[in-house]
């Protein structure tokens, strides 16, 4: 089958190609902003806000050329929900990518203060759950594939768990003040951890969209339409 | 709703549509099917142009044919008010069934079917008369009984549906030539719809027009579907996309000795062809992969 629009699929797949490029960058980075969090390294910390920095930029840049597109090319059918479901992947990985640099910010204001080895061990484990979710939501997108999209709400549910667990964390570190404001930056990061599980479910949810036409919500319990 | 329903309307009450008949319009504002192909099949001579066309079409909606060259897309209109009865070897099987009747029955008058269903061409073609006289026209020759006052109040209604009267109001006895082609355009809906008719049949009405002048006629379009059905073949994907309510893909298949008979591939509400079709052909088209 010939393509008549060849310019334009060819501008298509490469706009794919660099927004996936972000949740690549952004799975690497949510290892990084936890590691610098759980260590108290600064150091590692301003890594991590240069490289959102960096992905903003990507972000801006994607912007502008699927905006190009949609003015210049009007795309339609397929390559209509193809441009639909890169707009939402652009903006839900930048803000992945947003919350990795909170996490980040946070081990700045975490430094010094003493810690819990077993608060420590949820986040890192947190951080373990996520980054398969965002690989996970990615290889669907590549593969436009529907099923393994569908696993992702599953893969969040331990994720939901721990957060709502880390509260009760935080409240037994009571009574030692500086360990209760160190466990109150880690309540934020679980916080900023378990958005970044949802992130991965939103992409999971434009893949279905991209294959079928129609925006389904993920729920706990399988699909549920909201369209 | 399931294709079937939407491939097949309720029938609309019958009217006489015979030679003399009395003359009346459906402006109904219920959203009912008003004009039906069934198995239709066109032919010049015995070449097949188009094969087993079965849609409806309804009342107060616009609707888009789109489709490749050859695809059939003006025969598909030109059939629905026999406009294809004007070439001699050009024959039609299958039924358009327009308020309950079969307008190719034997004695279903041609004349008062393109009354009741206008057409624009893709060309402006006003008569070589005044801008008065080119509206005037249709209701001369139906036997306009009224008065000069009432042919005026005609023509001014006309006119003003065609969004031209304000632009032409004081220069009523000069040529329709001395338009502009958009104004011409309009010139032309405006006879098309003096003579009130349910259907306005438009065959590609804006390709010899620039963007603006366009722009006027889509706007025009929308307007009067309040008070017309209009069914447009266009070969402006985005066109259809703006303007239509449903939208008609057609496609074309090529025999043996290279003859091209067109066939209806899918028909659904127009945010769907554009955004989600059924159908891997119109995806194909609409994305342009195709060829």
């Amino acid at each position: 089958m010939a393509d008549q629009r060849s310019h334009f699929h060819s501008e298509l797949d490469a706009l794919e190609s660099s927004i996936l490029g972000i949740a690549e960058r952004a799975d690497h980075i949510v290892g990084t902003a936890v590691d610098a969090l759980v260590n108290a390294d600064v150091q590692m910390a301003a890594a991590v806000s240069r490289e959102g920095a960096a992905l903003a930029e990507v972000y801006v840049e994607a912007h502008t050329r699927w905006l190009n597109l949609m003015a210049l090319q009007q795309p339609m059918g397929s390559d209509l929900r193809m441009m639909s479901a890169l707009l939402h992947l652009n903006v839900t990985l930048e803000r992945t990518a947003a919350q990795c640099v909170n996490i980040a910010e946070l081990a700045r204001l975490a430094r010094g203060l003493p810690t819990s080895d077993r608060i420590i061990r949820r986040i890192e484990e947190m951080a373990d759950l996520v980054r398969p979710m965002i690989r996970t939501a990615v290889h669907a997108f590549q593969r436009r594939d529907p099923d393994e999209a569908r696993l992702l709400p599953a893969m969040d549910e331990p994720v939901d768990e721990i957060n709502r667990a880390m509260y009760r964390e935080v409240v037994d570190c009571a009574p030692d003040e500086r360990l209760i404001e160190w466990a109150t930056h880690m309540m934020m990061a679980a916080r900023a951890l378990e958005r970044i599980g949802d992130q991965a479910v939103d992409i999971g949810e434009q893949v279905v969209f991209l294959i079928s036409g129609e925006y389904h919500g993920f729920s706990d319990e399988g699909i549920t339409g909201r369209s | 709703m399931t294709s079937d329903e939407q491939t097949r309307g309720v029938a609309p009450p019958a009217l006489d549509l015979t030679d003399g008949a009395k003359v009346a319009t459906v402006n109904s504002t219920d959203l009912e099917t008003i004009i039906a192909t069934e198995d239709m099949n066109v032919y010049y001579g015995d070449f097949r142009a188009v094969r087993d066309v079965t849609m409806n079409f309804t009342d107060n909606e616009i609707t888009a044919l789109i489709g490749p060259s050859g695809c059939g897309k003006s025969t598909v209109l030109r059939a629905l008010n026999r406009m294809n009865d004007l070439i001699p070897t050009a024959r039609v099987t299958g039924a358009v069934i327009y308020h309950g009747r079969n307008i190719y029955e034997a004695n279903v008058d041609p004349v008062e079917i393109r009354r009741r269903i206008g057409m624009v061409f893709q060309k402006p073609n006003p008569f070589p008369k005044s801008i008065f006289d080119n509206v005037a026209w249709g209701a001369k020759i139906n036997g306009f009984k009224g008065s000069k006052s009432d042919l005026s109040d005609l023509v001014e209604r006309a006119l003003s549906k065609a969004a031209l009267w304000d632009e032409v109001k004081d220069k009523l006895n000069e040529s329709g030539y001395s338009l502009s082609g958009g104004q011409q355009q309009r010139l032309c809906i405006a006879r098309a719809v003096a003579p009130s008719p349910d259907i306005l049949l438009m065959d590609e009405p804006c390709s010899a027009l620039d963007p603006i002048a366009t722009l006027r006629i889509e706007e025009l379009m929308l307007e009067l579907k309040q008070d017309y059905t209009i069914i447009i073949v266009t070969h402006n994907m985005q066109q259809a996309a703006r303007v239509s309510d449903k939208t008609a893909f057609l496609s074309v298949d090529v025999n043996d000795i290279g003859q091209r008979t067109g066939r209806l591939v899918e028909y659904a509400p127009t945010d769907r062809i554009f955004t989600s079709p059924e159908n891997d052909e119109t995806e194909q088209y609409i994305t342009g992969r195709f060829g």
